[in-house]
């Protein structure tokens, strides 16, 4: 039997993107096709080139920031879309076309089980280890999968993926604290207040084009300021806990 | 440098942590400027602690540039209103994002209302 229209589970998915012209037509068309049931909202995080020239007629509605704010604002940002517009859930993918929008299918059947309040996409939850990833980079995940599971009781193994199903469950808590990229910094915050976070094997493809969204000096900026905001947001949600109980 | 000196040093940099992780835990400091903050007071509090730190740094110093230690007083005094000046910045900072995100998110909202409707006439 079909579930009527309003009683489905509604679902958002979010693209935040930032000068992907390049690839954003393709994968919002690749999520159209696969995913014909959600809603699509991409987040312009203040491009500089024609990305949103490129959704024209894509059927996406676009949410334009007037300046770059950072991965972490435009993912604010499509969790505010979300509540105020009722979403039951919100979808996370990378607009540099690394995601293949075919896979969310199986996240969403986990995601259904009810187990979970947030669900990662994850490159490396069937391995558990980082082959073939640069060294600087592999320290990193494994410092940061290592903190998540001392700080929060449960190691995440993939904790910068992009591809995410966020319920509705977590939206306020998500919109209430500051975070950077909503990485480990997101995920430990989050699982101290109680919610639920698992990972689902996923495959992701090379970037093709442009630049990624770390640069060099980020390399050494991004651990210090995610160690002081896992530390902050340790004591934020702790102190919450106590002052809900 | 004497115990005492040595004490207010630490205890000083106590105080400047403490202020920094409280602006940044609240939001009034952008974590990317704190960070400089919370790393070069840790940094400077260890060199305070280790004697043959303190030993180097002060030989190398003097050597390199002799001041008077008055003007240690006068780096504190900058620090702080560093500290400040970048909380003001990241204040100012926080309200531009959230008219950012507001307009972006009402933007969108509009041409939704208008994709809906123009998907009902068809």
């Amino acid at each position: 039997m079909d579930i009527p229209p309003d009683r489905r589970c509604r679902s958002l998915v979010a693209v935040p993107a930032y000068n992907e012209t390049a690839t954003i037509r393709a994968v919002i068309d690749a999520v159209r096709a696969n995913l014909p049931d959600c809603d699509v909202l991409v987040v312009d995080d203040g491009s500089r080139d024609e990305a949103v020239a490129a959704l024209s007629g894509s059927g996406a509605v676009v949410a334009t920031h007037l300046c770059n704010l950072g991965y972490g604002h435009a993912i604010q940002t499509a969790v505010l879309y979300a509540t105020r517009l009722g979403y039951d859930r919100l979808i996370t993918l990378d607009a540099d076309g690394q995601h293949d929008p075919a896979q969310v299918r199986g996240l969403l059947t986990e995601f259904d089980s009810g187990r979970w309040d947030i669900l990662i996409g994850s490159r490396y939850v069937v391995q558990r280890k980082y082959d073939g990833v640069p060294l600087g980079r592999r320290l990193g995940m494994q410092l940061f999968s290592t903190l998540v599971g001392l700080l929060a009781g449960h190691r995440i193994y993939d904790t910068t993926s992009g591809l995410k199903i966020i319920g509705r469950r977590a939206f306020v808590p998500l919109t209430r604290w500051h975070f950077i990229d909503f990485h480990a910094e997101a995920l430990v915050y989050l699982m101290r207040l109680g919610f639920r976070i698992g990972e689902f094997p996923i495959t992701v493809r090379e970037r093709r084009h442009g630049p990624s969204m770390y640069s060099a000096l980020s390399h050494v900026k991004y651990p210090l300021k995610t160690i002081l905001m896992l530390l902050l947001g340790v004591v934020h949600a702790d102190l919450s806990r106590r002052r809900a109980s | 440098m004497t115990f005492a000196g040595v004490l207010l040093g630490v205890a000083i940099g106590i105080v400047l942590l403490s202020w920094v992780m409280n602006l940044i835990g609240r939001d009034r400091l952008y974590v990317g400027y704190g960070v400089i903050f919370v790393f070069g007071t840790l940094v400077a509090m260890t060199v305070l602690i280790v004697p043959p730190l303190l030993d180097a740094v002060t030989r190398a110093s003097v050597r390199l540039l002799p001041v008077p230690s008055l003007s240690i007083v006068a780096l504190v005094i900058f620090t702080f209103l560093m500290v400040y000046v970048f909380t003001q910045i990241t204040v100012l900072s926080n309200r531009v994002m959230r008219l950012a995100k507001e307009l972006a998110i009402r933007n969108a909202q509009q041409e939704g209302d208008v994709e809906r409707r123009a998907a009902e006439r068809r």
